[in-house]
């Protein structure tokens, strides 16, 4: 500080932004604290590999489908196949017809990818600010405890879109590009389904993140409560519901289920269809993320209402 | 920001049945103020109703010429939704805008570098983020961290961490500076040179600040006003000079021979003996117009030997606390 006598203090006169605009920062900084780590890009890309089947798959269907003549065909350097076996194997392992199944699967195995990384990052996104005290720093700017729940919902909702519904709009894409510009027309619904199927996703999964990381903080409570929110709870249901024939209803208490119900239903699949076949109905799902999205909201408040931004 | 930096008119506030605050008039001009108060005196609920993070439960008042958040915004329904309305849409945050916060504790983000927090705070207050960006290296290099601007928070000194909290509390080049405890954890050189960074901000670049400190030497070298805080009251509003009007003149004797008849005789000129070590060394204080000559002459009377007299004034924490005892003997500010 002996410069001070050298260096002058230079006043500002710009004009400010209002509170909102500080929502945004506030996500940049989040994604930035879990994109500045190499694990994290490692997990995103196992994450973009089941894009990669889909996106490959679909050109690899397209061109199976013109050499249905041949016995068999050569498969780059994998072997020969029988370019029908070729073609049921793609419809039926990935549903690549184009149709809401198609994309129902990938998200169901992207989401999977989806909440291994957001445990992993729960309590960098949010934990820490709890653990190591900066969340006076947000607060006593003009920002509210909104702005702040806002920022960092969208960090998550940027990071679950990018795995999800940003790949699945590129099959989309891909997919009618491939097929026929009718294709975009006579599917329009599809796309809104897809868009909802993210948004369902986008804001169950903020929420949960954000709440169950602001109450355990750290990383590996984070990893045993989500294991215990969407493994064992779903093995539970499916014990309840197959093998002691309970009332499908008892498939509620699975989290993830719910979202792939609700999804499903944005995508416009028929629920009978659905594996496993007894699911409860969609709105039923909707009501029950709807209520654990809820209990969440109202912790978050409660818990940033409870931080002192002047210590006592 | 002449007309008024600081208005407060008998706001109180409770928390359930403890009274925080109780009827706080407090008026203050711009300068460099300090709060004064011991633990629980209710200076850390005065900064959160003048940041604006809490209503007062009465009283009204304002702050740069915004006003305090609507009383008992937090306890109905519709003041608790209005409020919601006002974070999200409104221009709320207005008055936090015009002030800048460095609080007391840490507050840092792990993982972050010294120039991309200071930016973050400067965004996060409003400001674009190019200009914040820029901002934030100016203001780091005034502060003298230039060569730390590119370290993460975590390696930071506490003396370096101190002064990055005044680096985002300073960042928007606000009018008015609220600093908890910023000389807190420092040794004391890292003191001197932030309370000499406090006075420059105020005395040469017209900042005003509220410095909320239990430390009285900190208020004593850089306020020219102080506010003392007891007990949620009010005890003592003036300026530090006028304060220090009110010390009483004392004096450390060294005394030989036996000296109780001397300091009898003291006793009845209206000296009071604040210690005696019994050893012949004795801290007395005197009443206003008091001549050392007295001293003297008495101890002559007595056939005692004054061997050192040493002017020994009340400083300003002893000053703090006998307003403190006062204030409990009357049972009134």
């Amino acid at each position: 500080m002996g410069n001070l006598d050298l260096l002058h203090y230079r006043p500002w006169r710009g004009q400010f932004r209002p509170p909102r605009a500080g929502v945004w920062p506030v996500a940049r900084v989040a994604l930035w604290m879990i994109f500045r780590r190499k694990l994290f890009w490692v997990l995103y890309a196992l994450g973009l590999f089941i894009f990669l089947l889909f996106f490959f798959g679909q050109y690899l269907l397209a061109w199976a489908e013109t050499q249905t003549g041949e016995a068999n065909v050569r498969v780059g350097g994998f072997g020969r196949a029988n370019p029908q076996q070729l073609i049921g194997i793609l419809r039926g392992f990935l549903k690549l017809n184009g149709s809401g199944e198609t994309y129902g699967i990938f998200f169901n195995y992207q989401g999977y990818m989806v909440m291994i990384i957001l445990a992993l990052a729960g309590a960098i996104l949010v934990g820490n600010d709890i653990r190591f005290g900066s969340l006076p720093f947000y607060l006593s700017k003009p920002l509210s405890r909104w702005h702040y729940l806002l920022g960092k919902a969208l960090a998550v909702a940027v990071f679950v879109n990018l795995m999800t519904t940003l790949p699945a709009v590129v099959l989309f894409v891909q997919y009618g590009l491939l097929d026929s510009w009718d294709y975009f027309l006579d599917q329009a619904g599809l796309f809104v389904g897809i868009l909802g199927y993210g948004l369902v996703l986008t804001v169950t999964l903020s929420l949960v993140l954000l709440a169950t990381a602001s109450w355990l903080q750290r990383t590996v409570p984070m990893i045993m409560a989500w294991t215990i929110l969407f493994l064992f709870c779903r093995l539970l249901a499916q014990v309840l519901v197959e093998r002691l024939h309970y009332d499908a209803a008892w498939r509620l208490i699975d989290l993830w289920n719910c979202t792939y119900v609700v999804g499903h239903a944005c995508l416009g699949i028929d629920l009978q269809a659905l594996r496993p076949g007894v699911q409860p109905p969609w709105y039923q799902a909707a009501l029950v993320l709807a209520g654990v999205c809820a209990l969440c909201l109202i912790y978050l408040v409660l818990r940033i209402r409870a931080v002192e931004v002047v210590k006592g | 920001m002449e007309q008024g930096f600081i208005d407060l008119d008998n706001v109180s506030r409770w928390y359930g049945k403890h009274l925080a605050l109780r009827q706080i008039n407090l008026h203050l001009r711009p300068g460099r103020i300090g709060l004064l108060g011991p633990n629980g005196a209710g200076k850390s609920t005065l900064l959160k109703i003048l940041l604006g993070l809490l209503p007062p439960s009465a009283g009204t008042g304002r702050v740069l010429g915004y006003p305090l958040a609507p009383v008992g915004a937090d306890s109905s329904l519709a003041g608790a939704l209005s409020q919601l309305t006002d974070e999200l849409f409104g221009s709320g945050g207005a008055l936090r805008r015009a002030i800048g916060y460095m609080p007391e504790a840490d507050a840092l983000i792990p993982g972050l570098q010294g120039a991309e927090y200071v930016a973050l705070a400067g965004e996060l207050y409003g400001m674009p983020r190019r200009e914040a960006q820029r901002r934030a290296h100016e203001v780091l290099t005034y502060l003298g961290l230039e060569d730390a601007r590119y370290r993460r928070l975590e390696e930071y000194s506490t003396g370096m961490k101190q002064r990055l909290k005044l680096a985002q509390a300073l960042v928007h080049d606000p009018p008015v500076l609220l600093l908890d405890e910023p000389t807190s954890g420092l040794d004391p050189a890292g003191r001197d040179a932030m309370l000499e960074l406090l006075l420059c901000l105020g005395r040469d670049h017209g900042k005003s600040f509220l410095l909320s400190t239990h430390l009285l030497g900190d208020v004593e070298r850089v306020c020219e006003t102080v506010v003392i805080l007891h007990e949620g009251q009010v005890v003592r509003h003036g300026s530090v000079a006028e304060l220090c009007t009110q010390r009483h003149d004392q004096y450390r004797l060294q005394l030989q021979g036996p000296a109780d008849g001397f300091l009898a005789d003291l006793r009845l000129e209206g000296v009071q003996v604040l210690h005696d070590n019994g050893r012949g060394e004795v801290r007395v204080s005197v009443p206003h117009g008091w001549s050392t000559r007295t001293f003297f002459v008495l101890a002559d009377n007595h056939n005692v030997l004054l061997r050192g007299l040493q002017r020994d004034d009340e400083d300003l924490e002893e000053l703090f606390h006998r307003v403190l005892a006062e204030n409990g003997r009357n049972g009134q500010p």
